[in-house]
């Protein structure tokens, strides 16, 4: 009897549920509901830090404003978590940043609206951005802007370490004897970030990557790729390069910032951050030394995603046309230090920053980010091997890529 | 004579050397609360700011989300109590005094309900609240909180243990179950009352994992959720440590009031669950 | 002739009606949950649409049978979890006990005055946000934080505590000049070399977290305990001539038993839920050795949006606290028959 009673209590919590359950959007996302009119657009970004956020979000006022629209800006902290969280719970914000990266996952899921798709004026962007957000043959998203690794390196600490400009590191070779002697006047040489995203430019000048051209095969495991990996670990195990974390720092800029490394090898942002946090540090930018098999840096692009289940898509197009126009763009290049992703810009970028020709030349050799849905835990799992690369074995490592990424790609 | 001197001596310096350990973080945290963030890198020992500066407070309320996740805290706090303390001394009540079928049932399922842990629930959790379409809003992360077992069971064990004269007299009078539940029965359970408010003040004062799963939106954040995402930091945003202790510092404090006020009824607390296995 | 029938009579409604509101609460969110949940650790639902539709793909055991029995990355995830959390209990659960034992011990000594301040003193870390204390402990094992600046001053250079990925175990052998061994064979995909890394030096600096922040509640338990020892036993060993450790051995210890014995497995019980400090210090960081099972299965559903898997793991790590629960209330019921 008590069970019984018990039983009925529960269908009926049961049968409320049910009843109410209205959180989800049974049909997927082609039949949501498009507003015209005013929208009142939530845009998400994962902020490079407060330069970004500022010039974003002056700039979202401005369109909103002028459009009669309204505009919300949110810095994520995770975007990635707070994204899936959102998608899953059908309140996506309606544009948001989408990395490279991680862009083959929303497009397979089906949580992006492929507006790009004959957009008026795609053609104006950099091909090689454009290939980096299509997906079986769809063009999902326009890249925001695009941005190289390259070397900065802190004059003052450079100076102290009586070192020239003829010091300046362009083959691995170098950059290892220069570490040396700055190591010798008690300075910390070389600030990396402990990831993939930083150290596969070693592989990439060692003639090497993670994955093939294709992006659809795992060639970790190469001596090419182990050599780079045993040059990485001697100068981390020699003291010659450190991790943000061992210098206390949160990345690689910010223990350059703090004058704790002479060295560092970080992208564009780095660039705005230092002008924002240590506006006194005093720098300059090279590029990144040549390997064996000659020079390498990696690139770095996000796209503004426009969400599958949005209520203003036809406001978020306009939106992120205004942000990626060619002005735009070069206004955002000021801001926060990214280069532009269209053609059409390229030229006034230059002009207007000398000072990135290292940046704006790593482009040409540059190689994109792995490209694949469901390669992103396989990555991550790839960054905790490179976490433990001091103590640990770079074959090793490798070997444990490929066999993970093998599964992830199918084949 | 010399012995007992000599170990009541050792006795102060171990509890002494402990209270150190115990306490000397909290002061760490306030000196470096007040430093800069210089002088925190170079002297995180040091018990004394020199200089005294006030700009991580200061920016704690002007640079961050601070001020709404504290409304946010407050808010749920408040309401949750309420709750708990109302809903949990009711459902004690029932379990302990009503006789109505399937009451046995119910405080089975209580105890099985007690043996779920709660970081299990994470996933569950957002599920139902997307089902019920209360991902990201107030009602998703006030509702779930409102009841919890353990309240339950503690007033349940704490009508047990009264003695049932005053109501029987209050039942003759003819009071209506309600009636005399609110005028009778609570006015009663002062010293259990105190001790449920005080576990569910606490309790979802400093509640993390839910506000995990249960909002997204940072105007829906709560303080510890303001704080953990503080601390895990956007790129570029620096170590900023005096910022984030004297953040995680004012979140202490309302809690570490009610424990100095209250301080009986927390130990009493957690000597009760001694009994309670 | 109305009020006869009443008095027990009307309890009926208002019995379920006063149970009515916290029923409703628990049933719909926990309850629920669980169900539900349980119905997702049998999909592959990917965090689009509602997973409760025809369409998303029924995996049956999959998600399980990844954890366990498929060579892969899944497992080892899990089973680098499993590890990590098992050296953690390890440790926590045996150092909390003594030291909430021992400050009991010493707190309740009738000789000593300030007994209200101490009791306060080690009581009040764990009243506290545990977010706001992984903030200060972030600070205090910071490269150049209080920690290593204490190990200063004894000349020992502290690590990079949350940068270090080392096991304990792997360094002692290191030390002893042993080389890494039986790394080629391995149950459920890691290697025994891999399973005997002990904690590591990361997870060490939130196990001393953990330990400062729960003792106090313990020793809290084991003081109200004391208080309930007899005065009259104490003072008959006392005449028998026994000195203070035989005291403690022979008088005292089995007198607490029952506490020690609830304080262990409240111990084993709550180390195994280990989330908000991991979250916030460490994110399973670095190189996964601070990865725990709650923490992955949070992380595995929102963060690769394998809402399946991240449920399965979920239940699995159920199943091991239903265990150790099980296991505390039938020893308990034993214990009091």
């Amino acid at each position: 009897m008590r069970s019984k009673l018990c039983g009925a209590a529960l269908a009926a919590v049961l049968v409320v549920t049910s009843a109410c359950g209205s959180g989800f959007d049974d049909n997927g996302s082609t039949t949501t509901q498009e507003s015209t009119g005013p929208a009142d657009l939530k845009i998400m970004i994962a902020s490079s830090g407060d330069a970004e956020t500022k010039a974003v979000t002056a700039a979202a006022t401005a369109w909103a404003s002028s459009s009669g629209n309204k505009a919300t800006i949110t810095p994520a902290q995770d975007i990635v978590q707070q994204l899936g969280q959102a998608l899953a719970g059908s309140t996506p914000p309606d544009v948001f940043y989408v990395d490279a990266a991680r862009f083959a996952d929303y497009a397979s899921v089906g949580a992006l609206e492929p507006y790009a798709q004959g957009l008026d004026g795609v053609d104006a962007f950099l091909p090689n951005l454009r290939q980096s957000f299509t997906y079986e043959d769809k063009l999902y998203c326009v890249p925001k802007d695009t941005s190289t690794l390259a070397l900065q390196i802190n004059t003052d600490l450079w100076a102290k370490a009586g070192l020239t400009d003829a010091d300046i590191p362009t083959t691995w070779e170098q950059l290892r004897s220069t570490a040396e002697k700055i190591k010798a006047k008690g300075v910390t040489p070389l600030a990396i970030g402990d990831t993939r995203d930083r150290i596969g430019a070693f592989l990439v000048q060692a003639g090497g990557y993670w994955v093939s051209a294709d992006g659809k095969q795992a060639t970790g495991d190469t001596p090419q790729n182990v050599e780079a990996l045993t040059y990485v670990q001697g100068l981390l195990k020699d003291g010659l390069a450190k991790y943000p974390k061992a210098m206390d720092a949160g990345w690689a800029g910010e223990a350059f910032g703090k004058g704790k490394a002479a060295m560092a090898i970080e992208g564009n942002w780095i660039k705005g951050a230092l002008k924002a946090d240590f506006p006194a540090i005093k720098y300059t930018v090279k590029e990144l030394p040549a390997g064996p098999k000659g020079k390498g840096t990696l690139s770095f692009t996000q796209c503004w995603g426009i969400a599958a289940k949005s209520k203003f898509k036809s406001q978020a197009v306009a939106f992120v046309q205004a942000m990626t126009g060619a002005d735009q763009q070069l206004s955002f290049s000021k801001a926060f230090g990214v280069m532009p992703s269209r053609q059409d810009a390229q030229a006034t970028y230059q002009q207007q920053n000398p000072d990135d020709a290292a940046f704006v030349a790593g482009a040409q050799y540059a190689q994109g980010p792995v490209n694949a849905p469901k390669m992103d835990s396989v990555l991550a799992d790839l960054d905790a091997g490179l976490q433990g690369l001091q103590n640990g074995n770079p074959a090793t490592v490798l070997q444990r890529f490929d066999k993970n990424a093998k599964t992830a790609l199918g084949g | 004579m010399i012995r007992t001197l000599a170990s009541r001596f050792l006795g102060y310096a171990i509890l002494i050397f402990f209270a150190l350990v115990f306490l000397y973080p909290f002061v760490i945290q306030i000196a470096n609360s007040f430093k800069t963030e210089s002088n925190a890198a170079d002297n995180p020992l040091s018990p004394i700011p020199s200089p005294v500066v006030t700009d991580s407070l200061v920016r704690i309320f002007e640079g961050t989300g601070f001020p709404t996740w504290l409304g946010n805290s407050v808010l749920v706090t408040v309401v949750v109590t309420i709750g708990r303390v109302l809903f949990a001394s009711m459902a004690g009540y029932a379990l302990s005094r009503l006789r109505f079928r399937g009451r046995k049932a119910l405080f089975a399922g209580l105890l099985a309900l007690m043996a779920v842990p709660p970081v299990v629930l994470l996933i569950p959790k957002f599920l139902v609240l997307n089902q019920l379409g209360m991902y990201n809003s107030y009602s998703g992360l006030i509702v779930p909180l409102l009841a919890d077992a353990t309240g339950i069971f503690v007033m349940k064990q704490f009508f047990d243990s009264v003695p049932v004269s005053v109501e029987e007299a209050a039942r003759i009078d003819g009071a209506g179950a309600f009636r005399m539940f609110w005028s009778v029965v609570l006015p009663m359970a002062k010293p259990a009352l105190i001790t449920l408010t005080i576990l569910s003040f606490t309790g979802s004062w400093n509640e993390f994992p839910h506000t995990l799963v249960s909002v997204q939106d940072p105007g829906l954040f709560t303080l510890p959720r303001g704080l953990a995402d503080l601390v895990s930091g956007s790129l570029g945003a620096g170590t900023q440590y005096p910022l984030k202790l004297g953040a995680a510092l004012l979140a202490t404090i309302p809690v570490a009031i009610i424990f100095v006020i209250f301080q009986r009824y927390f130990v009493r607390d957690a000597a009760a669950g001694a009994d309670k296995g | 002739m109305f009020a006869r029938k009443g008095i027990r009579g009307n309890e009926q409604p208002a019995g379920w009606l006063f149970v009515a509101p916290a029923l409703i609460i628990l049933g719909l969110f926990m309850l629920l949950p669980i169900l539900m949940a349980l119905w997702v650790s049998l999909t592959r639902w990917n965090g689009q649409g509602s997973p409760f539709t025809g369409d998303v793909p029924f995996a049956g055991l999959g998600n399980y049978t990844r954890l366990f029995t498929d060579e892969g990355l899944a497992r080892q995830d899990f089973m680098t979890s499993i590890r990590n959390n098992a050296y953690y209990v390890f440790l926590v659960v045996p150092i909390q006990t003594v030291l909430a034992l021992g400050l009991a011990l010493i707190v309740n000594n009738r000789l000593l005055k300030g007994k209200g301040f101490f009791r306060t003193a080690f009581y009040f870390p764990s009243v506290t946000s545990s977010v706001a204390i992984s903030v200060v402990f972030l600070f205090m094992f910071a490269n150049g934080g209080a920690i290593n600046a204490i190990l200063s001053v004894f000349g020992i250079q502290g690590p990079q505590w949350f940068s270090d990925p080392r096991g304990l175990l792997h360094l002692l052998f290191e030390r002893l000049g042993v080389s890494p061994f039986l790394t080629d064979s391995g149950l459920f995909g890691l290697s025994w070399w891999d399973w005997l890394s002990g904690p590591s030096v990361a997870m060490c600096a939130i196990i001393s977290l953990v330990v400062w922040t729960t003792s106090g509640t313990f020793m809290v338990m084991f003081l109200a305990a004391l208080q309930n020892v007899p005065v009259q036993l104490e003072e008959a060993g006392r005449i028998d001539g026994a000195n203070r450790w035989q005291l403690l051995r022979h008088v005292i210890l089995p007198q607490l038993r029952p506490t020690t014995f609830l304080v262990i497995t409240l111990g084993l019980i709550g180390t195994w839920q280990v989330f908000d400090q991991i979250y916030v210090m460490s994110q399973g960081n670095p190189a996964k050795t601070t990865l725990t099972p709650a923490f992955l299965s949070y992380r595995t559903a929102f963060r690769d949006f394998d809402y399946g898997s991240g449920a399965a793991i979920s239940f699995v790590l159920f199943l091991i606290i239903v265990l150790l629960t099980l296991l505390q209330r039938r020893l308990t019921r034993e214990r009091d028959s």
